[in-house]
């Protein structure tokens, strides 16, 4: 470290000090509730930013069906890591030969994962900024769709389903089955304007106007055959500086809603919640009767019902304060309750990810936190711990209070046993003599007691990971539930699309009830805890997609009937 | 003159569609004096201080594409910083001079904003063809219309050419540089996380080493800074205090002052075209002959030019801190200012030293008291967020305005007391200068007291 990093660090302490808890104080090493594996796994990775403060994430997905969670990491500026999971916490690097080595070629930031083309191996959907190869003067480029052939290697398909002719500079990326068709859909989240192919004039006026707010893509998948942006056909109208979007169903109706991030919300278009109207293609603004709406910068969510009324909550990271959206009812407002539940704490955050780490039954919080480049400050993460509904700040002692610049986050059971593990992004330091290393971490968890249930879920006629849809437990008197991760969650990254309970003492599940995207339910009962359910979805007609027609049907017959009767009654009354 | 205004404002943003039946002398620097501010709020990526370098050479393009055609009146080339001479009209030949000067106006306009959108460049495509059609059919002489836009233009040509070696040319493609490598002392600048830019590099940080249209606006020395010291009850920590307490207790009036003049560059024509249409005001209600709305655009021009220069060679010396810096270190963790932090450091304001700048060259040009009614941001959309209305502004003098102009950033949590102070006395000294230009000519007849 040089003297001028040193006396910048020191300078900032001020700072660092009142807020976050000095770096000095490093986390016990002993039997911290997680601990830092990133040695031991092989796993050896850090974000490199290609300008600015974006990126990077991750996708977990089991890329060869072993049953052990395997994770992509997008690396900006650095070549993307393909991390084979090859069991006991260690990971294999399986980029190299695998048909990905083409992200190389760009500066790549969002990823997610999903069955685009139902063949049982999930694809991936890289987003980009710009090309690292012969970059434009306005930096923008196609993203990168690769098909999972099932033996360790991913083709471009990229040219093939539609996408080649997207020139964006792109952020997240989230699937949902927006339409129920079984085929999952993508929404892409644009920051800066996007373009229809290759710009081939570049004059003052083009780069003057290039750092304007973007549309978004949303991307309808036609049959597992290509896609189509059918952003406008949906009703959809905003621009922003998109940081992408989650698929959740908010409204409990069966169908994918969409939590749109935007940056600079204060200033350019605020967050959004946008409802989906299926079975029509249409998407209704719900913002501001919600209250999502947010004028912040909103930069990532994570998704879990914390205070367990039936409806999902959201915890939006932003830059200072984070926001915790807590539900009130069906039809009512959210209210951004972080202080009431002493989550109010400075930082800059990214990834976050709301379950049940220590398997008590309540859900944790983790927020990764991170300065923006190129001038950074040390800020450690959040771990805020759920102790029967009062949530109590552990970030020093959870062990997981690093000071990279952390970015993506995300949690999947890396070592299969039964808990939840986490994964975070960190950025390079663009400026030298950052005081920590800041690096990607893998942190194994130690901190689960009680018991467990994972549940796999395997759609036929919904997504064939079941995308969207959601897994309900009854559990001794208390319903706890899930959705299953499409991507776009925690900040441009995509958790395990396996639903994962902690349970406590129980010993066993009074019903387990999944909901398909759709509408479709089925229930499971009397299932055993500490074991990983595969429920298969059962065929039979999707009921939303009937029950809207009948209704159509009856109002028709009806506004039909008073017609019939009002003309009758002036026809008579002409008489007189 | 509201209703008049309000037409003006309407011909110019439908792009000429309805052209009025006449022009006066007069009407034609106030279309154009509305098209500068127009494209200067229409272009993207536009910031305050290439804007204000904009206006500069735009107000003297109007003046100089004019001043020959008016005896009392001389040019400033031999005044102005580096030029060698701006051309002259062919003796013996006329010239119509409102032509001139639209000419030159849409000529500078383009040269100036090459990066306006092309539905931007076709609205003043579209004034000036207007405008030339209107005379020739009035004149009914060809030959006088082309010489006229000719000489406009060329005027144009030489102030564009000259303005190359400045520093700032196509200076919005520099907006941010990512090479350069701020100063580390304490109390430095930090970017905003309460911030107007996504960038977080400083802007322009070399805009200080431009050249000044005024070589004595380089000269003005080095003003004072506060010496830092976080004791609670020193004098830096309480100008801070200062803001948090504002912060704290705004009145409704005051959070409307905030908003008023924030004058984002994405959104409006920036601080320094606030100041431009200011000058709009002041001659539409007193409506002098055309050479004055010229030496007037020419005048807030060349003062709003060099206070961005001026102070941002300042700001990036002293390199200080904002509210937002500071105040959450110190005094409240939780605090964060009204509006939003713009993307460079603190002292001096760049508000107070334009504002200031321009009420000295107002008020010299149209005295005090003058009462006005800014209307500005009357019509947005209300501020949602800080749910606050625009409404229109009284003053009573310029003065008053551009004390206004720089309270609103201590009100707004972003300017201590004294970035406000010492931009407002920067200011008055570089619209002292641009008065003292030689604007008429020492002619013997008039000086001479019988």
């Amino acid at each position: 470290m040089n003297l001028s990093t040193l006396q910048r660090f020191l300078l900032f302490a001020g700072l660092v000090l009142k807020v976050f808890v000095s770096i000095a104080q490093i986390p016990p090493a002993g039997n911290a509730p997680f601990v830092d594996v990133t040695d031991s796994s092989g796993i050896q990775h850090q974000f490199k930013v290609y300008e600015g403060m974006f990126g990077g994430g991750i996708c977990v997905f089991d890329m060869d069906n072993d049953g052990l969670e395997d994770v992509y990491l997008t690396s900006g500026m650095n070549d993307d890591q393909l991390y084979r999971n090859l069991g006991n916490g260690k990971f294999q690097l399986a980029f190299e030969g695998s048909g990905l080595e083409l992200t190389r070629k760009y500066v790549t930031l969002g990823v997610a994962g999903a069955d685009v083309n139902r063949d049982g191996w999930v694809d991936l959907f890289v987003t980009t900024l710009t090309s690292r190869v012969n970059p434009p003067d306005i930096p923008r480029a196609r993203n990168l769709l690769f098909l999972n052939q099932g033996n360790g290697k991913f083709v471009d398909a990229t040219e093939a389903y539609g996408l080649a002719d997207l020139y964006s500079f792109s952020t997240g990326i989230s699937f949902g089955d927006v339409n129920a068709d079984g085929w999952p859909d993508a929404y892409v989240g644009n920051y800066f304007l996007a373009y229809e192919g290759e710009l081939t004039y570049i004059s003052d006026a083009t780069i003057a106007g290039s750092n304007q707010t973007a549309k978004g893509y949303l991307l309808i998948n036609e049959g597992g055959q290509r896609f189509r942006d059918a952003f406008q056909e949906y009703g959809l109208q905003h621009r922003g500086f998109g940081f992408g979007a989650l698929f959740t169903d908010y409204d409990n109706d069966g169908d994918p809603d969409l939590l749109v991030n935007h940056d600079f919300g204060y200033k350019a278009f605020p967050s959004l919640l946008l409802e989906n109207r299926f079975p029509r293609k249409r998407f209704r603004d719900v913002s501001v009767a919600t209250g999502f709406d947010l004028k912040i910068n909103a930069m990532g969510a994570a998704i879990g019902d914390l205070n367990e009324d039936g409806y999902f909550d959201y915890l939006v990271t932003n830059i200072k304060f984070n926001r915790m959206m807590m539900s009130q009812g069906k039809g009512k407002p959210y209210v951004n309750q972080a202080k009431e539940l002493g989550m109010k704490t400075l930082a800059i955050s990214w990834g976050a990810n709301m379950v049940d780490f220590d398997h008590d039954g309540y859900l944790e919080v983790f927020v990764s936190n991170g300065d923006l480049n190129p001038y950074c400050t040390p800020m450690g993460n959040f771990y805020f711990e759920n102790d029967k509904g009062k949530i109590v700040d552990r970030s020093v002692e959870s062990g997981l209070k690093d000071y990279g610049i952390g970015r993506g986050s995300v949690v999947f059971d890396m070592d299969n046993d039964g808990d939840l593990d986490l994964l975070v992004v960190n950025q390079e330091s663009v400026r030298p003599g950052y005081p920590v290393p800041s690096i990607t971490r893998l942190y194994r968890n130690d901190a689960a007691k009680g018991a467990w249930l994972k549940v796999r879920l395997k759609g036929s006629e919904a997504e064939s990971h079941g995308m969207g849809s959601r897994v309900i437990l009854s559990v001794n008197g208390r319903r706890m539930m899930r959705e299953i991760d499409g991507g776009g969650s925690s900040h441009l990254s995509q958790n395990s699309t396996l639903a994962h309970f902690g349970l406590g003492n129980a010993t066993a599940v009074d019903s387990l009830i999944v909901v398909w995207t759709g509408g479709k339910k089925q229930v499971l009962v009397n299932v055993q805890v500490n074991q990983l359910v595969e429920v298969g979805e059962a065929k039979g007609d999707n009921p939303v997609s009937i029950w809207p027609m009948v209704v159509a049907a009856l109002f028709v017959a009806g506004f039909g009937w008073l017609i019939w009767r009002r003309r009758k009654r002036a026809s008579v009354g002409s008489i007189d | 003159m509201k209703r008049f205004v309000l037409l003006a404002l309407v011909l110019v943003s439908v792009g000429g569609c309805k052209p009025p039946v006449t022009y006066t002398d007069k009407e034609v620097a106030a279309v154009w004096g509305d098209m500068a501010l127009h494209v200067s709020k229409a272009t993207p990526s536009n910031s305050p201080t290439y804007a204000a370098r904009a206006f500069g050479y735009i107000g003297l393009t109007m003046y100089e594409s004019v001043v020959h055609g008016f005896p009392e009146y001389q040019s400033l080339e031999d005044a102005l910083n580096g030029v060698d001479s701006f051309p002259v009209p062919e003796t013996g030949k006329t010239y119509h001079w409102p032509l001139c000067l639209s000419a030159g106006q849409a000529a500078i306009i383009k040269y100036l904003y090459p990066q306006a959108q092309e539905s931007t460049v076709r609205q003043v495509d579209s004034l000036e063809r207007e405008v030339n059609d209107f005379f020739l059919e009035k004149l009914q002489d060809t030959a006088l219309v082309r010489r006229s836009v000719a000489y406009g233009q060329a005027v144009a040509g030489a102030i564009f050419a000259w303005s190359q070696t400045d520093g700032g040319h196509r200076g919005y493609l520099r907006n941010f540089d990512k090479t350069y490598v701020p100063p580390v002392h304490p109390g430095g600048w930090q970017p905003a996380l309460y911030s107007q830019s996504f960038s977080h590099d400083p802007l322009h940080p070399h805009w200080g080493s431009n050249r000044t249209f005024l070589a004595a606006n380089a000269a003005i020395p080095k003003p004072d800074f506060i010496p830092r010291d976080t004791t609670p009850g020193s004098p830096y920590y309480e100008q801070f205090r200062l803001v948090y307490e504002k912060g704290n207790t705004l009145t409704e009036e005051e959070k409307q002052m905030a908003v008023w003049w924030g004058d984002d560059p994405g959104e409006t024509f920036t601080p320094g075209g606030h100041s431009y249409y200011l000058a709009t005001l002041a001659l539409r209600k007193t409506q002098p002959e055309m050479i004055r709305w010229a030496e007037t655009f020419a005048r807030v021009g060349l003062s709003i030019s060099d206070a961005f220069v001026v102070c941002w060679k300042w700001k990036y010396h002293f390199f200080t801190e904002r509210p937002n810096t500071f105040i959450p270190k110190y005094i409240d963790v939780e605090w964060e200012s009204f509006w939003p932090d713009p993307p460079f450091p603190a002292f001096p304001s760049g508000h107070a030293i334009q504002s200031a700048a321009a009420a000295t060259v107002l008020t010299d040009l149209f005295g005090e008291p003058f009462s006005f009614t800014d209307y500005a941001h009357v019509g947005r959309p209300p501020d949602g967020l800080r749910n606050v209305t625009f409404k229109a502004r009284n003053f009573t003098s310029f003065w008053q305005a551009a004390e206004e102009t720089a309270n609103s950033r201590f009100y707004g949590g972003i300017h201590l007391p004294h970035d406000n102070a010492v931009g407002q006395s920067l200011g008055v000294q570089i619209g002292q200068h641009v008065n003292a230009l030689p604007w008429r000519k020492p002619s013997s007849s008039v000086s001479i007291a019988p």
